[in-house]
């Protein structure tokens, strides 16, 4: 799994690459609680995931209830498959997708 | 008191120091010693501090002194409180010291194991010793203590030497070894422990391959062998060593432990565990080379003599042919004769590869019997050239230890299978979550908070198109789809992070199904494609 961070103003932008599973989800974790205060808009760029698992989604969950308080949350370029698991799990109601 | 004697011969000075060497005799030791030094074509300098017993920091000086005169300066016989002042003050690490040896005997000692290197004999009721064959073995009893700790560290049971000694002008490692006796010795005295012994026997090699080795660490058997093909040039038909060259290329590099001499002889049962040992032969690579070295331990070395496998593992020839055939079926979990077979064939290749380059190079064709046995193999070997293609198999079950770490090995194990059949990447994604979270269930709950084994089992059709996984473990029971499915309407804020995992696999999956039986967690899913 590859992070790349980009943080602008009170935007931060995670774009995730390749797997989010039980190895690799607390990495972005990491990443999330170290650069999540103060900001305003979360933006989650899964174009190049390839792989999501339940340890993966439990990250997005924290972040989304963390972001419920503070600002707005949002996932984008999610491919089918991952589509597919959002809303096997109800997740697609959860988050805000832009595919 | 205190004396320095000198030896010279042809440019190599070997003095001898005794005694204590302190500020109070520092001086007049170094002035003896320069007068040995004196005049001298000196090469080489050894000091033999056989009969010293106490060195202080102004003796150590001295030495420094010495060897500023000749940098090629070695001291040998240290008692075991000078190497340790000269190892604590960092001298071991500029010159090269050698310990004293402490003598041991083994006559009457009872042979409790034998290896390719070595034998070992028990010399008291905790201990034993292992005599290498090779005179000048300093350097194999590093080697393979330094293996024994790679494993131990990696989780494989072993004993590790505590001490080197002299036996008989050879060296041994001693090691603790508890009332210890070798699967051999349980096969010849209790016969109705024989499936007991497969299975332990087994479940010590699913361990050894499912060990993942740091890199570098051991060598890569597949060099070793690719060694031996390049010997048989000579030996072979041009198109069948042509195969031969090709089919050991392809197989794949793979970084999991192998034992390289693994039978009934270095499996040893003591009070509470089962122990391995010789691990000189350690190495990493795919299991079809550690399954050829079994082939031969077994029936390869007793194919022309069968009365060899007696005097080698001490069982009758039938037995041992018994024993290896239940170690594959168990090995590969199934009772498919043409399976095992199969396995066994490419198993064979490799090993009469290596008896043949063995017994050639112990000039065995200079020898009638010898030759003859070398032309059984031979004949052997050129049959199932002939007949097989390639030495990779695939296993239907593979045993792992429950832990996260494991969960890469498990992926690529399922996704052999899925190769075979061809299988569509949304789909493979799908059947990948599911054993991410199951495997995953297992590893963090059945055993906390100790550690087990969990067995996974693949099972690919072909028409219809579909793939059955299950998993075995002997944790605690647990019924995974018993477990109330999650709301997956509530809000963000309402909701939990438990049971999402399995809840997906449910959601994914065609057919589940969970039994416990014997003891054992069966959880089964079965997806079409």
């Amino acid at each position: 799994m590859e992070i790349i961070k980009k943080l602008d103003g009170d935007k931060f932008e995670l774009k995730v690459e390749g797997r989010l599973d039980t190895t690799t989800a607390p990495e972005l974790e990491e990443v999330i609680v170290a650069g999540i205060e103060g900001v305003k808009e979360l933006v989650f760029d899964f174009a190049a995931l390839d792989y999501i698992s339940s340890a993966g989604l439990r990250v997005l969950l924290s972040a989304q209830k963390i972001m419920n308080k503070q600002g707005d949350m949002k996932v984008i370029g999610v491919n089918d498959t991952i589509m597919e698991i959002f809303e096997v799990t109800g997740f697609s109601d959860i988050l805000t997708i832009d595919k | 008191m205190n004396e320095v004697r000198g030896e010279f011969n042809d440019g190599k000075l070997v003095i001898f120091l005794s005694g204590h060497i302190d500020s109070n005799n520092a001086p007049l030791v170094e002035a003896e010693v320069l007068k040995e030094l004196e005049g001298r074509d000196i090469q080489s300098i050894v000091l033999d501090v056989g009969e010293l017993a106490y060195i202080s920091s102004a003796g150590l000086r001295v030495l420094l002194r010495i060897r500023k005169s000749n940098e090629n300066m070695k001291i040998i016989n240290a008692n075991s409180e000078v190497f340790e002042v000269l190892d604590m003050t960092g001298f071991t690490q500029m010159i090269e010291v050698e310990k004293a040896y402490r003598e041991v005997s083994i006559e009457g000692c009872e042979v409790i194991g034998q290896g390719a290197n070595g034998t070992l004999y028990r010399i008291d009721k905790d201990n034993v010793v292992k005599v290498y064959n090779n005179a000048d073995a300093l350097a194999d009893i590093q080697n393979e203590r330094e293996m024994a700790k790679t494993a131990l560290i990696l989780g494989i049971p072993t004993a590790i030497s505590y001490d080197v000694v002299k036996v008989n002008g050879s060296y041994g490692s001693v090691f603790e070894l508890l009332n210890a006796s070798s699967f051999a010795k349980i096969l010849q005295t209790q016969p109705d422990k024989f499936d007991w012994c497969v299975q332990e026997f087994t479940g010590m090699l699913n361990r050894i391959h499912s060990t993942v080795v740091p890199k570098g660490k051991l060598p890569d058997i597949k060099k070793t062998v690719t060694g031996w093909v390049e010997f048989m040039k000579d030996y072979l038909p041009a198109d069948a060593h042509q195969k031969l060259k090709r089919m050991v290329f392809e197989v794949p590099h793979d970084d999991h432990m192998i034992h390289g001499d693994y039978h009934i002889k270095n499996l040893e049962l003591t009070d509470n565990e089962v122990l391995l040992i010789d691990m000189d032969t350690l190495a990493v690579g795919h299991p079809i080379f550690e399954l050829a070295s079994m082939y031969n331990a077994f029936h390869g070395f007793s194919e022309y003599d069968h009365e060899n496998v007696k005097n080698f593992l001490g069982i009758d020839y039938e037995t041992s042919l018994k024993f290896l055939h239940d170690v594959f079926a168990c090995y590969l979990s199934t009772d498919d004769e043409e399976k095992i077979n199969e396995v066994e064939e490419k198993a064979r290749i490799i090993g009469y590869v290596r008896m043949i380059r063995r017994s050639i190079r112990r000039k065995g064709l200079e020898d009638e019997n010898k030759k003859a046995e070398i032309e059984l193999w031979k004949s052997e070997l050129l049959k199932l050239l002939d007949k097989v293609d390639t030495l990779l198999f695939t296993r239907d079950e593979i045993v792992v230890e429950a832990k996260v770490e494991n969960l890469q090995d498990v992926l690529n194990f399922v996704d052999s299978h899925l190769d075979k059949v061809g299988c569509d990447p949304a789909t493979q994604m799908k059947l990948q979550v599911a054993v991410e979270e199951l495997f995953v269930n297992i590893a963090h709950y059945a055993y906390k908070p100790g550690s087990g084994d969990v067995a996974i089992g693949v099972n690919v059709t072909k028409e219809p198109k579909s793939v059955t996984i299950s998993f075995k473990d002997s944790g605690v029971p647990f019924n995974p789809l018993a477990k109330e499915e999650p709301d997956i309407t509530l809000k963000a804020e309402e909701r939990g992070i438990g049971g999402l995992g399995i809840y997906m696999v449910r959601k994914t999956m065609d057919e589940m199904t969970y039994e416990y039986k014997d003891g054992q967690n069966i959880l089964s899913m079965k997806k079409f494609f």
